[in-house]
């Protein structure tokens, strides 16, 4: 699929000004290297996640970072490597208990590549 | 696309689920409540949708602190879904109103409840004849027919609809005209009993989220159901089912005469049932001959029948709908398949459809045909969108051509019976029916001196100027015109209230006693457990103060023929409380006092209801609701079967006892395929198609104000496939404008969002009063139902840069 057409765009337009032009959507910052203070990574609790027992799809819809979840058995799951951490997901959860919980990011031996 | 693979990926969860379930707490025990912490429990049906959940509501110092799903609820089995868990917080918006207000100078003004009473009892005495009601499928039972005794029986008029004629009208002309009365046979055990699933034109994991769930729950435990999904566009439900027909709009009427072309060509329809059961019908040769006619039809025979199937060959379905002829052969090999259990359900797919009434018959009658009837999982079964579009606007009569418990306006019969229940001067109640829904906001907004015969016009618990179709005609119209005067009772300000001369803050949902009825006919009850804010009131008070204020002022009507007050109710000794005074309304319970009067219409066309205190301690009874001889109070799950349904003769195995050919028979009906209203050209190349959202109930009024639904789903947003933005140049999330020959909508286009429309297609919800999708759609109606279609007109799209 073209750039023009990837899911960024579509959920930038929707928590910024309405007629906001399309060049102008911001990009996903770049997220703090692991370890720092900040560096956090988000992990569904498939116990609280509505997708279990009824019907949601919010936290995949809205991620910003293509790649950074996907459903595994109907229930969506973090790819922590490409998740940036934005907290999008938990800010949307519409789980009566939050199902997204933000980890502190600790280095992993598995991603050399950060 | 994805269904495929996700549907895979769902048999896996199947077997993981079980296990997880078993071990998880639900999220239907939100921060479950430790004893003795002073929250005060009770039940009550969830506020949003026609599913019916139950809910136990939690209060603390006198607010609602918590919502929990009912275990002891049959329907749902303590889970909800995300509107559900939420319900609560829809009380809670920061804006509720809380007082009355005039409009002044253009600007609504707070004023006193005297002074609001007066003034509506003041229009209607002006002009009796040219008052309305806009009522609703969320009124309570005991509202609706509040109401609908006012106009009817005090003010012998009929102009009186609720909204449930854009939702539901299409299924009642549907289940009338085929079986002779209202409301399905069959109930949601036939989703756990059946083999086949047909959804049509359903996305039942989004509006009917926790029925589907019981589905998929199915095969969480291992059982198998094949899941069909016939849609204009993939949604969510695409995702869980085993085949996805997708079809050219309004070919769905096609595909049904393709089933039955089959059944009868391969011979492998059900002639005994035939035979027992059924007659055949066709739309009448002279419409107009008579108001009923168009419900009758003419007879056909079966000869007849046969020959006018005979073009729906696989073939020329395929050329008809898009649908592959070898999908029209599976439909047609499952139909005629008697081992198998069929249930198809529908919703606003069928019935927002100008030839709604006809799909709804061709549902019914592919069933019939084939016998897949009656038996536990074999079923046609409509699903209402509102909690009580079935209890209050059907079953209460509040449209303008019923009367209570299934009676007719029409009919001098039934129009005597209720003026006997209502003990009122014979000739009370007017023999013309009233205007319905589209017509009586088209003379709302349109002048006087042009025909426009309604000038006052009382909305209660709906939002019509958001909810109705080509808004500029029917309802911004409005403006400007100083002799109209449109009344809004609501519990929050909304589109409607925007155009409102005078606004009433309404109780709501738990603020008050209520009654409601869903989709299975399933009766339910609750009780008042908070106050309602600042000076907001019950609705049905608000209907019976202007009753009184009229009768105070004179108006012979407000009596019956004995001189008493129309609503003059009594408390358990016998004597009358002055309910109309706001102070008292709560000496008695009104709405036990108006439901054991409404009761006594129930039987006439066995839709029996129980007492009051029974449904006290229930979670809801699907009527008819027949005494034992211990005393109980027995349900019935489905109608017309002997097995189960007490009113069947015995030995009958099934009998339609309300047939309209009063032989016990049903009708199939015959009706042709037919083409759209208005079909994209080279204008107007897209269809446009629109409906709901999981996450926000109708117009958003409720849902938009509770943070994590809100936070969920912020924006409207218009539904367009990859191919088509592409070509165009369109970016994901680029503001565009849609366009129809109606209005034309600014908003950020979703490519392989939520749902997938086919190329050439449109989908817009229609939650967010910021961007109303009603500005674009047609008021073309079923002629029969007088339902409009909401799911499909011509539109175009174009760069919104690129316009003035
Ligand atoms: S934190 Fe941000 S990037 Fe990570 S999964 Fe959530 S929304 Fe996606
Ligand atoms: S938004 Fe929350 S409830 Fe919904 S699917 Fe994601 S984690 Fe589950
Ligand atoms: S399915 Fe309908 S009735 Fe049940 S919880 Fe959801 S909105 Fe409420």
């Amino acid at each position: 699929m073209s750039d023009a057409l990837s899911r960024r765009g579509f959920f930038a337009a929707f928590s910024t000004p309405f007629a906001r032009k399309v060049e102008a959507v911001p990009q996903p910052v770049a997220r703090p290297a692991a370890g720092s203070a900040e560096a956090k990574v988000a992990v569904v609790q498939g116990r609280f996640c509505l997708a279990l027992t009824s019907f949601c799809s919010v936290c995949i819809e809205r991620c910003p970072v293509p790649g950074a979840m996907k459903k595994e058995r109907g229930v969506p799951m973090v790819v922590a490597d490409v998740c940036t951490g934005c907290g999008v997901c938990r800010e949307v959860c519409p789980a009566p208990r939050n199902a997204v919980l933000m980890l502190p990011r600790r280095p992993s031996t598995r991603r050399h590549s950060v | 696309m994805m269904q495929r693979r996700e549907f895979n990926k769902m048999l896996a969860l199947a077997a993981a689920s079980a296990a997880v379930r078993a071990n998880a707490q639900s999220p239907a025990r939100v921060a479950p409540a430790p004893a003795g912490d002073g929250i005060a429990w009770d039940k009550a049906p969830c506020r949003f949708c026609g599913t019916g959940c139950h809910v136990r509501v939690g209060v603390k110092n006198g607010r609602v602190v918590a919502i929990e799903g009912d275990q002891l609820a049959d329907v749902n089995k303590g889970l909800l879904c995300v509107k559900g868990y939420h319900v609560g917080l829809a009380l809670y918006g920061k804006d509720r109103l809380t007082q009355p207000l005039l409009r002044r100078n253009g600007v609504l003004e707070p004023i006193s409840w005297e002074e609001a009473i007066e003034t509506i009892a003041q229009k209607v005495m002006a002009a009796p004849a040219q008052f309305a009601i806009y009522g609703s499928g969320q009124w309570t039972i005991p509202e609706g027919y509040a109401a609908n005794k006012f106009i009817k029986g005090g003010l012998s008029s009929n102009h009186i609809d609720p909204n449930a004629r854009l939702c539901m009208a299409s299924a009642v002309t549907g289940f009338l005209s085929v079986y002779g009365v209202d409301e399905p046979a069959g109930c949601y055990d036939d989703l756990d009993k059946c083999d086949v699933l047909l959804m049509w034109g359903n996305n039942m994991a989004e509006m009917h989220p926790v029925l589907f769930s019981r589905v998929i729950d199915r095969r969480t435990r291992g059982e198998k159901v094949t899941l069909i999904d016939l849609g204009t566009r993939r949604t969510r439900t695409t995702e869980f089912c085993d085949h996805y027909l997708e079809f050219r709009p309004n070919s769905d009427l096609a595909i049904m005469n393709g089933i039955a072309h089959l059944l009868i060509k391969k011979n492998t329809f059900d002639p005994k049932f035939v035979e027992k059961f059924c007659n055949f019908r066709q739309a009448p040769k002279d419409p107009a001959a008579s108001p009923a006619a168009p419900l009758l039809g003419d007879p056909m025979s079966f000869a007849e029948y046969k020959a006018a199937l005979e073009p729906y060959t696989p073939e020329h379905v395929e050329k008809l709908s898009g649908v592959p002829a070898e999908k029209i052969r599976l439909l047609g090999d499952l139909f005629a398949n008697k081992d198998i259990r069929i249930t198809s359900t529908w919703c606003m797919g069928f019935n927002q459809h100008t030839r709604g009434t006809n799909a709804n018959r061709l549902c019914h009658g592919i069933h019939l045909l084939s016998g897949h009837f009656g038996r536990p999982g074999d079923a046609p079964t409509s699903l209402t969108g509102q909690p009580s579009a079935c209890g209050t606007a059907r079953e209460v009569g509040t449209l303008c051509h019923f009367l209570p418990g299934g009676r007719l306006i029409l009919n001098a019969e039934h129009r005597k019976e209720t003026e006997k229940l209502w003990n009122l001067p014979e000739g009370r109640i007017n023999p013309k029916i009233g205007h319905h829904t589209v017509l009586m906001w088209e003379k709302f907004c349109t002048p006087a001196d042009k025909g426009g015969d309604i000038r006052t016009l009382w909305v209660q618990v709906t939002n019509p100027g958001q909810s109705l179709p080509n808004l500029n005609k029917l309802f911004k119209a409005k403006a400007g015109q100083p002799e109209k005067f449109l009344i809004v009772s609501d519990v929050y300000r909304t589109a409607t209230t925007e155009l409102a001369d005078l606004v009433l803050p309404s109780a709501m949902w738990v603020e008050k006693n209520g009654m409601y009825g869903n989709s299975e006919r399933r009766t339910q009850q609750w009780f008042r457990m908070v106050k309602p804010p600042g000076d907001a009131r019950d609705d049905a008070w608000q209907m019976i103060a202007v009753a009184r204020k009229l009768h105070d002022l004179g108006h012979a009507g407000m009596k019956d023929k004995d001189g008493r007050f129309l609503f003059a109710l009594k408390n358990d000794k016998g004597e009358e409380v002055p309910v109309w005074e706001w102070p008292r309304y709560y000496d008695i319970n009104v709405d036990k006092v108006l439901f054991e009067e409404y009761r006594a219409f129930s039987r006439y066309k066995h839709k029996d209801l129980a007492p009051y205190d029974v449904y006290v301690k229930s979670r809801g009874l699907r009527w008819p609701v027949v005494q034992q001889p211990d005393g109980t109070w027995r349900e019935t799950k489905f109608r017309f079967s002997e097995f189960d349904d007490p009113y069947v003769k015995k030995g009958a195995e099934i009998q339609f006892y309300h047939s309209v050919t009063k032989d016990d028979k049903a009708l199939i009906w015959f009706a042709p395929a037919e083409r759209a209203p208005e079909e994209p050209d080279a204008e107007f190349p897209f269809w446009l198609c629109t409906g709901r959202v999981l996450e926000h109930w109708h117009t958003g009024s409720m849902t938009r104000r509770v943070p994590q639904l809100h936070a969920a789903m912020p924006h409207a947003y218009v539904e367009m496939h990859p191919e088509d933005a592409r070509e165009r140049g369109f970016a994901n999330g680029e503001t565009i404008v849609v366009k129809t020959r109606r209005g034309e909508l600014k908003l950020p286009v979703w490519v392989d969002g939520r749902g997938h429309p086919p190329r050439g297609s449109l989908f817009i919800p229609f939650f967010d009063e910021r961007l109303m999708c009603n500005d674009l759609t047609i008021d073309a109606v079923d002629p029969i139902s007088k339902e409009p279609d909401y799911k499909k007109c011509a539109a175009t799209v174009a760069r919104a840069a690129a316009t003035p």
